[in-house]
């Protein structure tokens, strides 16, 4: 009797304890940010661990690779199988971490990084941290990105338990919350984010004066550990400056870079310096007045891309492979969906398709 | 085993409660609500002096992290203006060029609130009388010495705002900049 008594106080526990942690895994799901309208940039590391991981390129970096890119004309016109992991402001440390997590699935031939984010030495915004690391799945990359991302103020456990952080959230509530409690989205192009509006670039500020303009150790560190990284696993890394208008790059910070590239045998490439081979023209190809491209800058960068990739890395062309074929006819009748719709929402066409 | 069940369910309740005052909210796009970031505004425009170190151009008195609105009016057309989204979240930062010097904007909430304000020659000067080109020693004799040192600025700060001067070999540049996005 007193037996069966046990047995049961400890099923009625071991019910009772698993109702509380179910419950507070449904809330957790239902409260943390989905990212899939509105800001969706949250949403794109995440991604692509649904990927078949097969890719030549790997592109890590902030807005300036996930908005300035285009790996469907990469694939379209280069058979080069790329894949963009980028976040808003993602630091350079998060963009190691990043790119270590990608070297535990595949072992791409060239990874490129842009190197905006080198006049960060520490994390500037929790937001921002928490669009890159919660979607990195868990790993000691992972772990090792958010000890090198947290803020004074930020606590580890927040990260393993979301729902500390976002339980206000619940009077924020959307449709979509409910929606995409347990699935999502796709809201990227292998990590491109699209945008086919212009806005052309005008009344550019210049930077102002800096007292100090040297990049910062922990920056250095990085950015070391990421050509460490890559000579290791034997992936080219290629350095890159986008050709984003502001935030302002210094020439202090330009002949760092190209000192830097110079003694390690990097190749570097300055799209800045670069509009007339690109073809760029900051009054059709931008949708915010030159922080960003449009599709057209976009596609115009991957093209350049696409024969430096091909012509100084020797990179194959890879449409004659069946499988990568498949895989690509539906990304691009995605992308071609997404380019006629935006079109439409943008009023640059109409929905006659005239 | 009940007391075990009614603490999970305790904790629970205490997580979706909140878990302190001094929290800080993440609102539907995943951005920060800093504590106070709003609340360190004040309504700003030619009526109102005084909180931390101001700068006065032609009678408006411009204050960080007091509303753009009535000071940006009071300033009349800007020589340029160029705004630039941030990444991923909604809200232009704003910068607004005036003869010596540009006014910057971040949002908060339905408002603009200064962010900074930049000299960008020695046609004006700060409230206390000093302007791009003065030397080291005016400074230190015009703000004294309570100061530090930061990235190759001097830096003064007062009631949660920061006054920079650059240096080169004098001053290169003069900066009001607010503490809140930092």
């Amino acid at each position: 009797m007193k037996q069966n008594g046990k047995a049961r106080a400890l099923i009625k526990f071991a019910v009772s304890a698993a109702v509380a942690l179910g419950g507070l895994f449904l809330l957790q799901r239902l409260l943390v940010p989905k990212y899939v309208d509105g800001i969706v940039e949250g949403a794109f590391i995440a991604e692509y661990y649904g990927e078949k991981k097969d890719f030549d390129v790997i592109f890590v970096g902030d807005c300036e690779v996930y908005e300035n890119f285009s790996p469907i004309v990469l694939w379209q016109e280069y058979g080069i199988n790329s894949y963009i992991r980028g976040s808003a402001e993602q630091y350079i440390w998060q963009s190691y971490y990043v790119l270590e997590d990608t070297l535990r699935y595949e072992t791409p031939k060239a990874a490129i990084f842009n190197i905006q984010s080198l006049q960060f030495d520490k994390s500037q915004n929790e937001a921002y941290n928490r669009m890159t690391l919660e979607g990195m799945r868990w790993s000691p990359s992972k772990v090792n990105a958010i000890l090198a991302s947290m803020k004074p103020e930020e606590q580890f456990l927040d990260y393993v338990f979301p729902i500390l952080r976002y339980h206000s959230r619940w009077s924020e509530l959307t449709a979509s919350d409910i929606r995409y409690m347990f699935d999502t989205k796709r809201v990227s192009h292998n990590g491109y984010y699209m945008r086919v509006d212009v806005r052309p670039a005008e009344n550019v500020p210049t930077g102002r004066i800096l007292g100090d303009y040297s990049f910062g150790e922990n920056a250095w560190k990085y950015l070391d550990m990421m050509r460490e990284l890559c000579e290791e696993k034997g992936v080219k890394l290629i350095l890159i400056k986008a050709p984003s208008l502001y935030p302002y790059w210094y020439p202090e910070w330009e002949e760092q870079v190209e000192e830097y590239a110079q003694k390690y045998g990097l190749p570097y490439i300055n799209f800045l310096e670069l509009t007339e081979e690109t073809g760029i023209d900051y009054s059709t190809d931008t949708y915010d007045a030159g922080l960003h491209m449009n599709l057209s800058g976009a596609e115009k960068l991957a093209r350049y891309m696409g024969r430096f990739l091909r012509e100084e890395i020797g990179l194959l062309d890879r449409r004659g492979e069946t499988e990568l074929q498949e895989i690509w006819k539906s990304k691009i009748e995605a992308y071609e969906a997404e380019r006629e719709a935006q079109y439409v929402k943008y009023g640059m066409k109409e929905e006659n398709g005239q | 085993m009940k007391k075990l069940t009614a603490l999970l369910m305790a904790a629970s309740l205490l997580i979706l409660a909140g878990c302190g005052n001094d929290e800080k909210v993440m609102d539907g796009s995943g951005q920060n609500s800093e504590a106070g970031a709003s609340g360190s505004a004040g309504s700003a425009g030619t009526v109102q002096g005084g909180k931390g170190y101001v700068f006065t151009y032609k009678g408006t008195t411009i204050q960080v992290d007091a509303d753009a609105a009535p000071i940006v009016e009071a300033l009349g057309e800007p020589a340029s203006y160029y705004e630039a989204a941030s990444c991923a979240f909604e809200g232009l930062d704003k910068i607004y060029s005036y003869s010596g010097f540009e006014l910057n904007t971040y949002p908060s909430g339905d408002k603009d609130l200064v962010s900074a304000v930049v000299f960008r020659d020695d046609s004006v000067s700060t409230a206390e009388g000093v302007c791009i080109g003065d030397t080291l020693e005016k400074v230190k004799q015009v703000y004294g010495d309570d100061c530090t040192e930061e990235d190759g600025m001097l830096v003064y700060e007062k009631d949660g705002m920061k006054l920079c001067f650059i240096l080169k070999e004098d001053v290169a540049a003069i900066e009001y900049r607010s503490t809140v996005l930092e």
